[in-house]
């Protein structure tokens, strides 16, 4: 079991901050998909850490942002 | 290494790493990317082996989407966090002996420049608190001496991260840590004045808290560098663990200290203000045309 980000993207989609893609420390984890509007996660090479989290609720108040058990098979399909 | 280097051979392609072949078409060799792009290219660095929510990693990450010209340039590196994941870049990189990085340096940049007359190779040294101030001081002081050109990145964790937590010398004045039970009883050594007295042309201290600045002052500090001489960042970049931050606020904590003693501080000598100011007359010219 992995503790990962995951973007809720219809709610993300009201938006146009990419900000939580800025702060991420993990290269290509948290990329942004322009032709939904919205980031989305690239579950295998998130590390659990919530910045993310931290730049959408708690900063910018969106909460567009949730953490999330994965199993590595769940990891594997995406 | 040069765009010819990275380019794949044509039939070649189903043969080659995914990632390999997405670097080469949506990646940023021989392109402009500006860093507010990242997470739509694929970007030089690879997933790397530091910690979750390691906020040297991200300065990493933004250093490598800031880079002018990632194809001609080379980055130095010694023992501690930092060459974790600038191994795993696809930007040449050395690995020198503890503190001997601006050495390799000196000598690597005069030979490049030997070698490829006509071209610009970058050299960038980016190490820790220890390997620059520590235990490398006199060599990074006397590559500042000589006015060698070429740029120097210190990502201060303010502690030996990989070692269990000793004090560096610029752990902060009376600071107890894993390793350091009785706390830190010197002054934490002011760089970027050293820097300034050494003979730096440009001279930054920054908090990694917004990836534009960030990448502003690095492309400054590599382009002062190719014309004038030596160059220098002090970036603030915790340790996590050791300074034992949930990751959660590690950005919240990259904000507080900004606010006291991580401000953002720019300097540099007048020629090289000069350089500056017409190079941005030159770039808003080409925007208008």
């Amino acid at each position: 079991m992995y503790f990962v980000a995951d973007v809720k993207e219809n709610e993300c989609a009201k938006y146009n901050c990419k900000q939580c893609v800025l702060f991420c420390p993990e290269p290509n984890c948290l990329n942004f998909k322009s032709g939904t509007n919205s980031a989305w996660v690239w579950y295998d090479r998130c590390k659990g850490c919530e910045i993310c989290v931290y730049v959408c609720s708690d900063l910018l108040k969106r909460h567009c942002i949730e953490m999330v058990m994965v199993t590595p098979k769940a990891t594997a399909k995406s | 290494m040069g765009l010819e280097y990275v380019r794949i051979s044509p039939g070649f392609e189903k043969y080659m790493p995914r990632d390999y072949v997405d670097l080469v078409k949506y990646g940023p060799f021989g392109k402009q990317l500006d860093v507010m792009q990242m997470g739509q290219f694929k970007e030089l660095v690879e997933e790397h082996p530091m910690c979750a929510g390691c906020y040297m990693a991200y300065f990493i990450r933004v250093f490598y989407a800031a880079l002018p010209n990632p194809e001609d340039t080379i980055v130095l590196g010694t023992a501690g966090c930092a060459r974790l994941a600038l191994s795993q870049a696809a930007v040449p990189f050395v690995y020198g002996n503890y503190g001997d990085t601006n050495a390799v340096a000196s000598g690597l940049k005069r030979a490049l420049s030997i070698r490829f007359p006509d071209k610009v190779k970058d050299v960038v040294v980016i190490a820790g608190d220890g390997g620059l101030i520590d235990i490398g001081f006199g060599m990074t002081m006397h590559s500042w001496f000589r006015r060698e050109k070429f740029t120097t990145i210190m990502v201060d964790n303010e502690v030996y991260g990989n070692t269990g937590g000793q004090e560096s010398g610029m752990s902060p004045k009376g600071l107890q840590l894993k390793m350091a039970p009785l706390g830190k009883k010197f002054d934490k050594i002011n760089a970027v004045e050293l820097a300034k007295t050494a003979g730096c042309v440009y001279v930054a201290r920054i908090s990694p808290t917004n990836p534009k600045r960030i990448a502003k002052t690095i492309r400054r500090a590599i382009l002062a560098a190719r014309h004038f001489g030596p160059t220098f960042i002090h970036a603030y970049t915790s340790c996590n663990i050791e300074y034992s931050i949930p990751t959660r606020e590690v950005l919240a904590d990259a904000r507080k200290r900004e606010k006291q003693d991580f401000k953002f501080y720019e300097w540099m000598t007048d020629e090289v203000k000069e350089f500056f100011e017409e190079l941005e007359r030159k770039e808003k010219q080409e925007v208008k045309k």
